[in-house]
């Protein structure tokens, strides 16, 4: 390096590496001038100075810098690592492999620059690059244990396992005499850990007697580490104990069951997690098919954890009765019920004995046993019975005799205080737990009205219980009315500021209702003082910038959605971009074991629920950029956004100013030291923080394209994500694309409305194209020719014949009809007043139920919008929409989207709520004073007329 | 009541994070909307106000109002004192009003008062169990309900009695 130079400039750029390496920029920086005040055209010197001003944000200079000094000395190995290094910091890894590449061209044993090429091949998964890479390194310094290592991992993720299995084999081999320094001891349990984790792989090549050898070197090795450290007996025994265990999994996992038992009763004395190590024997057992003895561990391990739900299952399993769709014949039942009572009369404390029995009993016993678990538990008032119960529900029946089981209680309760056949008095709570389960339990069927009036109740009775609230916001939420909801939350959120959770959960009531000010507002409360909303963000809080930017969306803010949407597609990529530190680190600090899982963890990160959302909600804004781009641009930009802009304008300058001094002073504080990680913590002011400039993309399909491809990536299986695939390709023309969609579609779920549309939209659209005239056309067309006789559903049909007979399969649901009535449209739409019949003759039917109150609709109120969108935008036939409309607001009198007659929207004042209490808790409401001169304690009237002393 | 089964009963504090709690009592037991300084004397009080918990249900409270006396001596006054309608007759009035008595005791405070509606005898009888006198009658102390006077129940302790 700096070969080139005389011996004071030479000098002078080892003192520019060192200062780059040590964080002195500055000092480098000067160093680096000095060189080139003399030898102004010296490429490597260029670089570094680039590099330099790289970590001083200094980013347009530094690229030119670096690229001029490579052009100068294009044939130095400094300049392309420093090239490749530049791109790195900025996260392009692949730019960065290739000028690495290109560096070792030059030089090719060059450690430094293997080593960061083995990084980035790792960070990118190219698997056979980095298993190249580490063993050259090996070759080159096979005296380093970490390449050891390297070369082992690089060969396990590339499933090689018995290579990997060789390389440390190979390794331990020169350890035999020259046992590992007293600091590293650690390290080098972890990597025989490790060793003896991956070795479970190679049964092909005789695992056993790799583990066999494995075993006494390990041990051969502890011993030693004992004398020669003196290492304390329990650590020892402690090494030796997580090592059998581990040792134990892995021959289970590898189906050598006999020798996994016969290891595990030789080592139990030096386990020490006895309860793993019980919970190991008795899976072996049962996978051996010792049953009997499998019962007998279950039973003791239920002695020492009676509510653990996995012994139940296991003991289950052992007697053969165990389903995994939970039916079961009535003998089995009568079997299973036999051996829960003689369980619940063991383990007398246990919830889960009492519990469990409930899913597989049916009618009368299970009537007996529900109550028989469920009054203790209104007694002593725990509030989530209702979720602990509510499984059942989907179980046919169980809800009606849950039902009927309630009332008797509340009837008996209410009346002389006892339960029915009991002398026992009630404390008072037990009435009002009962609402409580009961307004869940008919907001669970749908009933939102009688679930009011019973939460309401039970407000008047205890009206300081802030469950009460949260459920009858879910209930008005469900029930359509989102304002009411929202306002109910936040009435619960302030009887206690400093619950977190009610918090939450009143943002994000707030978030559904689209009051998007005053959830974050009310989501600032929780957060650090000061830098409010930007640390919802710093925080990932991932939930809250999902609901608002679907609020956004709802709102018809594209701008601001995408914003949100794509924060949280941020997130991920922030995760993915986390785990490059690990590379290094984990090789150095050997916690191998963790560092593979962290890295299957990455592969399989974005099939994550809340990726999936914001994808799918990202690429949905795209497409609705598409179908109405915005307006020309200068009438977006009128004088009040120029005002903001120049307002922003002002912002930013402020913050670029702050900037720099901070930036001052964190140089400062680096250069004596203080600040190893070298990051910086200024936050930069968002430049667009209402969206505008991601609306301006000129091309939205193939952005919308970028997340697609990782939704199909990650998300194969779910429906959304082909829906939009169809929806996208369809608008970028690229028919083959969509047609796979609809493939997928149908492979999914035929019988999914949505894929019907798709099926059908996709043929109709196809048949109204243009002959073929280019080869490419050709080939496309022939492609369909071959495939539409593949497609059950349309064999020898026509589209309009498919499409009935889709309605002759599912004449009774609405969404379907509502489907096959939009295609007649669009397959001909002179039909029009046919596809509206087709839904107005829908009808809702009555779910039967012998519940004692009311009636539960079939119709969903999701559904039943989307169809009054579907009438009044697509159909475009306003009379019906209103019918559709006022018929809807009498199924659901509480939706606020249909007007019904109990929403928000129609009563100004919310009915819904107490008289007495304000809106949103009373908290900003003026109270009235009724005497100007005292405070009246004439409640006490009320409060002692019962009083008995 | 309750044979057999000992339902906790506990006190808290009232703090700005839970003063709603306060007031969803007051609005359920008292004709009464309060304002502003009734809640900021109450806080202002510290140990003074305090709610009641049976099991983990905010059931009932006791909100007190110090008042410095020309001199410099302090006395209480109970601004309100009230039990949810179904959780009365568990002596959770009396533990709260024993709360503030002891506390009195303690901090040497020698009188406390409150007022009370004429007719409402339960209440009376209630307080003269535990030593309160009616020391005065206020002619048209409400505005709005009836009968519109109340009575000042007082309960005075010598100090030798409360240094015990």
């Amino acid at each position: 390096m700096g070969a080139s130079l005389p011996p004071k400039e030479a000098n002078l750029f080892k003192l520019i590496v060192k200062s780059y390496e040590t964080k002195q920029y500055k000092k480098g920086l000067k160093a680096a001038d000095a060189i080139l005040k003399k030898f102004p055209d010296h490429g490597e010197t260029l670089s570094m100075k680039g590099l330099t001003l790289n970590c001083m944000d200094r980013k347009s200079e530094a690229y030119e810098l670096v690229r001029l000094g490579l052009k100068n000395d294009v044939k130095s190995h400094v300049c392309w690592h420093v090239y490749g290094l530049l791109y790195r910091s900025d996260r392009e890894y692949r730019e960065a492999i290739k000028c690495y590449r290109n560096a070792l061209r030059i030089d090719p044993d060059n450690i430094e620059i293997l080593r960061d090429l083995s990084l980035l091949q790792a960070q990118m998964r190219d698997l056979t690059g980095f298993v190249e890479t580490r063993q050259q390194l090996l070759t080159l310094k096979p005296n380093h244990r970490m390449n050891w290592i390297g070369f082992a991992v690089a060969n396990h993720l590339c499933s090689n396992v018995a290579k990997a299995v060789e390389i440390l084999e190979a390794y331990e081999g020169t350890l035999e005499d020259d046992y590992p320094p007293d600091n590293e001891r650690c390290e080098h349990g972890e990597m025989l850990l490790y060793k003896s984790e991956i070795e479970d792989q190679p049964v092909a090549h005789g695992g056993i007697g790799i583990h066999r050898v494995f075993n006494s070197l390990l041990f051969r090795h502890i011993i030693h580490v004992r004398e020669k450290y003196g290492l304390f007996k329990e650590e020892l025994f402690l090494l030796q104990g997580i090592k059998s265990v581990v040792l134990i999994s892995l021959l289970e996992e590898c189906g050598f069951l006999e020798r996994a038992l016969e290891e595990l009763h030789k080592k139990e004395p030096k386990i020490v997690d006895k309860l793993t190590s019980k919970e190991q024997e008795v899976s072996l057992l049962v996978k051996l098919g010792r049953l009997e003895e499998g019962a007998n561990h279950y039973k003791a391990l239920l002695a020492m954890n009676p509510d653990d739900y996995r012994y139940y299952e296991g003991l289950q399993k052992c007697f053969g009765l165990y389903s995994e769709n939970g039916k079961y014949s009535s003998d089995e039942i009568d079997r299973l019920d036999a051996l829960y009572k003689l369980l619940a009369e063991q383990f007398t404390w246990s919830s889960a004995v009492k519990r469990i029995p409930l899913d597989f009993l049916q009618g009368d016993k299970f009537c007996a046993a529900a109550a028989n678990y469920i009054k203790p538990l209104l007694t002593k008032g725990v509030p989530s019975l209702f979720s602990d119960l509510s499984p059942l529900y989907d179980q046919p029946g169980k809800a009606d005799i849950l039902e009927q089981l309630i009332l008797e209680l509340e009837h008996s309760i209410s009346g002389d205080g006892r339960y029915p056949d009991r002398t026992e008095k009630e404390p008072p709570s037990t009435l009002l737990w009962i609402l409580f389960f009961l307004a869940q339990h008919y907001d669970r069927r749908g009933q939102y009205d009688i679930a009011l009036s019973k939460i309401d109740e039970a407000v008047q009775h205890t009206p300081t219980v802030i469950d009460l609230y949260s459920v009858k916001s879910r209930i008005l939420k469900h029930a359509g009315d989102l304002v009411a909801a929202a306002s109910l939350a936040d009435e619960a959120r302030c009887m206690d500021l400093a619950d977190r959770y009610i918090n939450s959960e009143s943002v994000n009531r707030m978030l559904q209702a689209d009051q998007v000010a005053l959830a974050e507002k009310i989501a600032v409360l929780f957060t650090k003082d000061g830098d409010q909303h930007n640390n919802l963000h710093d925080m990932q809080c991932m939930w809250y910038e999902l609901a608002s930017g679907e609020s956004y969306f709802r709102q018809g803010d594209l701008g601001r959605a995408l914003k949100k949407f794509l924060a949280v597609e941020k997130h991920y990529a922030d995760i993915t971009e986390d785990q490059f530190d690990f590379h290094s680190y984990c090789f150095r600090k050997m916690t191998l074991r963790a560092y593979v899982d962290m890295l299957r963890f990455q592969d399989r990160l974005h099939s994550h629920a809340y990726f999936h959302k914001a994808a799918a909600g990202a690429i949905r804004c795209y497409l609705k950029l598409y179908d109405s781009p915005l307006n020309s641009p200068a009438e977006v930009e009128d004088n009040t956004s120029k005002a903001t802009q120049k307002k922003k304008m002002k912002k930013q300058r402020k913050a670029e100013r702050a900037k720099k001094e901070a930036e001052e002073k964190n140089e400062g504080s680096s250069a004596s030291g203080t600040s190893k990680s070298g990051r910086r913590h200024i936050k930069p002011v968002d430049p667009d923080p209402y969206g505008e400039k991601l609306l301006k993309t000129d091309d939205p399909l193939s952005e919308a394209t970028k997340y697609l491809k990782l939704l199909q990536k990650n998300s194969p299986d779910s429906l959304e994500t082909h829906l939009l695939s169809f929806e996208v390709n369809m608008r970028k023309q690229k028919i083959l694309l969509a047609f796979q969609a609809v493939k997928q579609l149908l492979r999914l779920d035929a019988d999914n409305p949505d894929s019907h549309c798709c099926l059908i939209k996709f043929f109709h659209k196809v048949s109204s194209m243009p002959t073929p005239v280019s080869d490419a056309e050709k080939l496309v067309w022939s492609v369909l020719e071959a495939e539409r006789p593949s497609i059950s559903q349309l064999q020898e049909k026509t589209l309009s014949e498919a499409n009935k007979i889709f309605l002759g399969n599912h004449e009774d649901s609405l969404m379907h009809r509502a489907a096959v009535a939009e295609m007649l449209y669009t397959l001909d739409p002179t039909k029009k007043l046919e596809a509206v019949k087709i839904i107005e003759d829908s009808s809702n039917k009555v779910v039967p139920t012998n519940g004692a109150l009311g009636s539960v609709m079939e119709w969903k109120l999701k559904d039943c919008i989307a169809v009054h969108k579907l009438l009044d935008n697509v159909l475009i036939d306003t009379d019906a929409a209103l019918r559709w409309k006022v018929r809807c607001a009498e199924y659901f009198p509480y939706s606020i989207y249909f007007e019904g007659s109990r929403s928000s929207a129609v009563n100004n004042s919310l009915n819904n709520l107490d008289t007495e209490t304000p809106l949103n808790g009373g908290a900003n409401g003026p109270d009235i004073i009724q005497s100007g001169n005292a405070f009246t304690s004439n409640g006490k009237l009320e409060a002692f007329k019962n009083l008995k002393i | 009541m309750g044979a057999g089964r000992e339902v906790a009963i506990s006190l808290d504090g009232v703090r700005d994070k839970n003063v709603m709690q306060l007031k969803k009592l007051n609005t359920a037991l008292f004709p009464v909307r309060y304002n502003d300084k009734y809640y900021a004397d109450a806080l202002a009080s510290g140990e003074f106000t305090k709610l009641a918990y049976y099991s983990d249900i905010c059931v009932g409270s006791i909100a007190c109002r110090l008042e410095k006396k020309e001199g410099g001596a302090i006395r209480v006054y109970i601004m309100t004192l009230g039990v949810l309608a179904p959780y009365r007759g568990l002596g959770i009035g009396t533990r709260l009003l024993n709360h503030v008595l002891d506390l009195c005791s303690k901090q040497n405070i020698l009188e406390i008062y409150l007022h009370v509606q004429t007719n409402n005898e339960d209440a009376i009888n209630f307080y003269k169990k535990f030593g309160f006198e009616i020391t005065e009658t206020i002619k048209n102390y409400y505005t709005n309900i009836d009968p519109p006077d109340c009575f000042v129940l007082t309960k005075f302790t010598t100090p030798s009695q409360a240094k015990k």
